[in-house]
């Protein structure tokens, strides 16, 4: 069974084409890459496999949980970094993660473990009891993605996790994810339109444009496909397809 | 859940705007015994017709009741619950919060909750802050019917918290949200006392749940439990009503 089924998914806002008709599969402990232009449908795709937004026409499923009948359990399964949020900020960062973790239903004991774990982990000890409205965009960041790790998650979207990280916390999040996949089984979806985090991080794609999948495959077999040697080049590539 | 409601609870008290209602119940505990020195004859006159009584004490519950107490909840409400669901959304925390195992109505009934909470805490702390106060500086003051008349008069200030932050998610918009709460929260406050200026009108008035809660202050001199459970479930089960409301028109709200 396939961690993630998308078939036919279309979001229309109005006359506003966000998404239209993508289907997809991310196998189980897959890092699958979702590139694109900004307002390329990324998102809204992500929201919709969360429930966040429900679709226009065509169905998912998570894990074996459909996304509109089943969201609670879905979001369950799931850890969650949005593009665009904004951290409260008159909590600390150990008590944000303690909050998440709380609407987990995690006990006490277990959600403080676990974010531990992760300051640790993001080297956000020293500053872990501090309010969060003090913090850069790069600790910001890393309470995000920590706040999307509490629950374990089966499941992680992440969309653009990596704007916002220096070189090095860039560096150090992509290994986590690769360590998540590869010993925990953890299937990620990393949208992103940095194409070298792409490219490092995924062997499958899927490339939206206007709304709609353009590709989707083994980035090698892409690449060979349409003779290029670069992410970059691959996307044009696509992208000029499409245009003509 | 409890656990979740409990973490929600201690994060709404330790926001900055909780320090602006304690300053406010405190500026209007300290200043009432220098209101209560001067008071106008009418008033005075006044409390024998509507409650049949003209002691000191009476005046006293009176002003505070009507002029502090009824008056707080009804700002503090809007300000308190202010920032539920809404302000999350518009700066943005709502997208990361809104992904969790917990449906919109959920987090909007638990946020809403911990606004009472809140609104609860301070006003009780003032309540005794009083007892000790007044009962120093306040002649006749009397401990006893001035908490058991709190202990009523709380269930109103849940009220007003509950359907200030119910009125400020059927708007949809922070602005004129937060417009409609205070107005007709002020509204409700200001026909509060109507079944006491004109016993003719006493029950219709039962149908304001701030009435309900200024109910004690006919009953100053025998208070118990008849007198102060009913209004008190009443006002219970219509904060109930109304953070279910808030819950239902907030079902399809996008995150």
């Amino acid at each position: 069974m396939n961690a993630i089924e998308i078939e036919g998914l279309s979001k229309r806002f109005g006359a506003v084409r966000a998404v239209e008709a993508v289907s997809l599969a991310v196998e189980p402990g897959e890092i699958f890459g979702l590139m694109g232009h900004n307002g390329a449908g990324k998102t809204t795709l992500l929201r919709m496999l969360l429930g966040l937004t429900p679709p226009t026409e065509g169905r998912a499923r998570v894990l074996g949980h459909d996304v509109a009948a089943e969201v609670l359990a879905v979001r369950r399964l799931c850890g969650y970094l949005p593009a665009d949020y904004a951290l409260p900020p008159d909590m600390t960062a150990r008590q944000f993660l303690a909050y998440v973790a709380a609407m987990f239903s995690l006990p006490r004991a277990e959600a403080e473990a676990r974010a531990e774990l992760w300051l640790r982990r993001f080297g956000l000890l020293d500053v872990a009891d501090r309010r969060l409205r003090g913090f850069s965009t790069g600790m910001a960041q890393k309470v995000g993605v920590a706040q999307a790790l509490i629950n374990a998650p089966r499941v992680l979207l992440l969309d653009e996790p990596t704007s916002g990280l220096d070189p090095l916390g860039r560096h150090e999040l992509l290994e986590l994810l690769r360590e998540l996949a590869r010993e925990r089984g953890v299937t990620i979806v990393f949208s992103s339109h940095i194409l070298s985090d792409v490219e490092t991080l995924c062997r499958r794609v899927g490339a939206m444009h206007h709304a709609r999948l353009i590709a989707c495959g083994e980035i090698a077999a892409l690449k060979q496909e349409h003779g290029v040697a670069t992410m970059d080049d691959l996307y044009l590539a696509l992208v000029r397809r499409e245009a003509a | 859940m409890i656990r979740f409601m409990w973490l929600d609870y201690r994060a709404a008290l330790r926001e900055r705007k909780v320090w602006f209602a304690v300053a406010i119940f405190a500026y209007a505990t300290l200043s009432l015994p220098m209101l209560l020195a001067h008071p106008p004859p009418h008033v005075r006159d006044a409390m024998d017709t509507w409650f049949g009584a003209r002691d000191p004490f009476t005046l006293f519950m009176f002003m505070w009741t009507d002029l502090a107490m009824n008056k707080l909840i009804a700002m503090l409400a809007v300000i308190l619950a202010g920032g539920v669901l809404l302000r999350e959304r518009d700066t943005g925390v709502l997208p990361l919060l809104a992904a969790k195992p917990i449906s919109l109505p959920q987090y909007f009934a638990v946020r809403t909750l911990s606004t009472c909470g809140v609104m609860a805490t301070v006003y009780l702390a003032a309540q005794l802050a009083g007892v000790a106060y007044f009962s120093a500086t306040v002649d006749g003051f009397r401990p006893g019917p001035f908490l058991a008349a709190a202990s009523l008069h709380v269930w109103a200030a849940i009220f007003a918290t509950a359907l200030a932050a119910t009125l400020l998610v059927v708007v949809g918009r922070r602005g004129p949200g937060l417009l409609v709460g205070l107005l007709a929260l002020f509204a409700l406050v200001g026909l509060a006392f109507i079944g006491f200026y004109n016993p003719a009108w006493a029950a219709l008035s039962m149908i304001n749940p701030i009435s309900l809660g200024v109910q004690s202050l006919g009953h100053l001199g025998d208070l118990g439990p008849a007198v102060l459970v009913p209004p008190a479930l009443a006002l219970a089960a219509l904060t109930a009503l109304t953070i279910a409301v808030g819950a239902w028109s907030v079902r399809k709200m996008e995150a």
